[in-house]
């Protein structure tokens, strides 16, 4: 048998370094990973904007995160009413909308939730893009709710004492209350015109999202317990909005299977010629 | 198909460490697969180039390949034959696939813990006396303004905790104070976790910057608490 060409051979060990690789890169594939991040669905028979108990809400993936006291900076609170958020979203390529759940035992006035948002491509400290001293921040975007006002505050801020509402309100929100748990629905358009404040979604990126809650109870002196900066917050997670499907990989993965093919083809056609 | 047998152990046997022993060796983390397929096609060259050094190994090495390849006088291998011609190319297509079809899972962040201080917070030493009266004052201290995050016992685990990513650090572990100097501990509670440099994704970390409302002379004292509240001592210039 004559020997085969010597580039061949390097054709050949490839092809089965390659086989090799693809066995152990596909086995690897089945540790399916937690996840870590809110994802919207997307929807085309119109959103659930103001219906907490919306059938569509079935269909978005629920995540929960924890929450802590906020302890970071004066005035602090050494204890929250709410441990935990559950949190969904929806959108159908024009606006999203995002369901928050909380268990809270007592429906009062002062409830109120958020959702805060990185803005642009600078990161922002958590605690409301307080400056960092090393690295140039950007600001953050918050969504609040309050249950005594019934709708949602569009607000901005770069550090602490900074946060203001912003001129143009461009977020919805209403809660409802049952059972012991508020669901809270924030909607908005994707995008704005207002790309230095607002945060603007693009379907397939990730954003980074935190959450903050407020139970308006009052303690026995008749004093609210957690107001201001004594909330219950979160650390920074993200979401993302689905992209449409994008089958095109599906044609890829076809042309690389059928060049393969074609490339044993050829070789085994050469190798039987050579002998 | 002797011959082929040594080449394949080795790439298994490769495989099995980068996947499986490499992650676990200290300091090292789970290696993406587009960087396992780079390693064995690595050693695949090599053991080709090895192979094909020597004129008498290197038809031991091809002569059985194209014979399983052309299916000539294989016998019972023939099924084995078909069954990699059609693996093949589903398996360059499945590659394919998973390297362009988008990510469902967030960006992944590595995070340097434990990034160099600014000059001048290198080697300065505790001007307090570590006297047992300091000592307590320190762990007073302690109990107020750190131990909600990390802990009565000095664990990371404080009730306050639970929320916060990453974690507050974990002073009874020997990766954390026992391998840093005092004057480290000192830039790091002063300045909090907005002091870390890009590398520490500061962004992230809810651990407060205490010089706005600790004096210098506490921080010493807290930082003698620690160290003996967690029973650990501070890393020194042997
Ligand atoms: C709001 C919660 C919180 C409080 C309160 C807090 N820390 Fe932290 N601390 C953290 C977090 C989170 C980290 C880990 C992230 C980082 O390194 O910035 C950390 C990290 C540290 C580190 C770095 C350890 C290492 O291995 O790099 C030191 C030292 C430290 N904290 C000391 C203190 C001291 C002393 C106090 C009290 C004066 C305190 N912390 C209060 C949250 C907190």
């Amino acid at each position: 048998m004559k020997p085969a060409s010597p580039m061949m051979k390097q054709i050949l060990s490839c092809g089965s370094a390659v086989i090799a690789s693809l066995i152990i890169g596909g086995a690897s594939l089945t540790f399916a990973q937690e996840s870590v991040s809110v994802r919207a669905t997307l929807v085309t028979g119109g959103l659930p904007l103001d219906d907490p108990n919306a059938a569509a809400w079935s269909s978005a993936p629920p995540a929960s995160f924890p929450m802590s006291p906020q302890v970071h900076w004066p005035n602090r609170i050494q204890e929250v009413t709410v441990k935990d958020v559950g949190v969904r979203a929806l959108h159908d390529g024009k606006q999203v909308v995002f369901l928050l759940e909380y268990a809270d035992p007592t429906q009062d006035q002062d409830d109120g939730a958020a959702l805060e948002f990185m803005v642009g491509d600078k990161k922002a400290h958590f605690a409301h893009g307080q400056p960092m001293l090393q690295v140039e921040g950007g600001p953050v975007n918050i969504w609040f709710w309050k249950n005594k006002a019934g709708k949602a505050v569009d607000m901005s801020a770069k550090g602490f004492g900074t946060l203001k509402p912003q001129s143009h309100q461009d977020v919805n929100a209403k809660g409802v209350y049952s059972n012991g748990t508020w669901k809270v629905v924030f909607s908005r358009n994707l995008s704005t015109d207002h790309p230095e404040e607002d945060v603007q979604i693009t379907p397939g990126e990730f954003i980074s999202i935190a959450f903050a809650v407020w139970d308006g109870r009052k303690d026995a002196a008749g004093e609210l317990v957690e107001k201001g900066s004594q909330k219950a917050v979160s650390s920074w997670w993200y979401f993302r909005a689905d992209a449409p499907p994008d089958y095109s990989s599906y044609m890829y993965a076809a042309i690389a299977a059928a060049l393969a093919l074609g490339f044993q083809f050829v070789l085994i056609r050469k190798l039987k010629k050579g002998q | 198909m002797g011959a082929l047998g040594k080449p394949i152990i080795l790439m298994v046997g490769m495989y099995l460490f980068l996947k499986f022993v490499l992650p676990y060796i200290p300091g090292s983390a789970p290696l993406p697969s587009s960087l396992i397929f780079l390693y064995l096609l690595l050693t695949a060259s090599g053991i080709v180039i090895y192979e094909t050094l020597s004129g008498e190994s290197k038809d031991a090495f091809w002569e059985p390949m194209q014979r399983f390849l052309t299916g000539e006088k294989i016998g019972g291998l023939q099924a084995l034959r078909y069954g990699v011609l059609i693996l093949f190319p589903l398996l360059v297509g499945w590659q394919t696939y998973g390297s362009t079809a988008t990510s469902d899972l967030p960006p992944t962040e590595s995070r340097t813990i434990h990034p160099a201080p600014p000059g001048e917070y290198t080697g300065l030493s505790n001007p307090v006396p570590k006297t047992p009266e300091n000592i307590m004052q320190g762990k007073g201290f302690y109990a107020a303004f750190c131990s909600p995050c990390h802990g009565g016992n000095f664990d990371g685990k404080g009730p306050a905790a639970r929320g916060f990513i990453p974690a507050p650090a974990n002073f009874a572990d020997p990766t954390t104070i026992a391998m840093l100097q005092e004057s480290y501990l000192f830039w790091r509670i002063k300045k909090g976790g907005v002091g870390l440099p890009i590398e520490g994704a500061p962004w992230k970390s809810a651990m407060p910057r205490w010089e706005v409302e600790l004096p210098d002379e506490w921080i010493w004292k807290i930082i003698m608490g620690e160290y003996d509240g967690a029973h650990q001592s501070p890393r020194t210039w042997e």
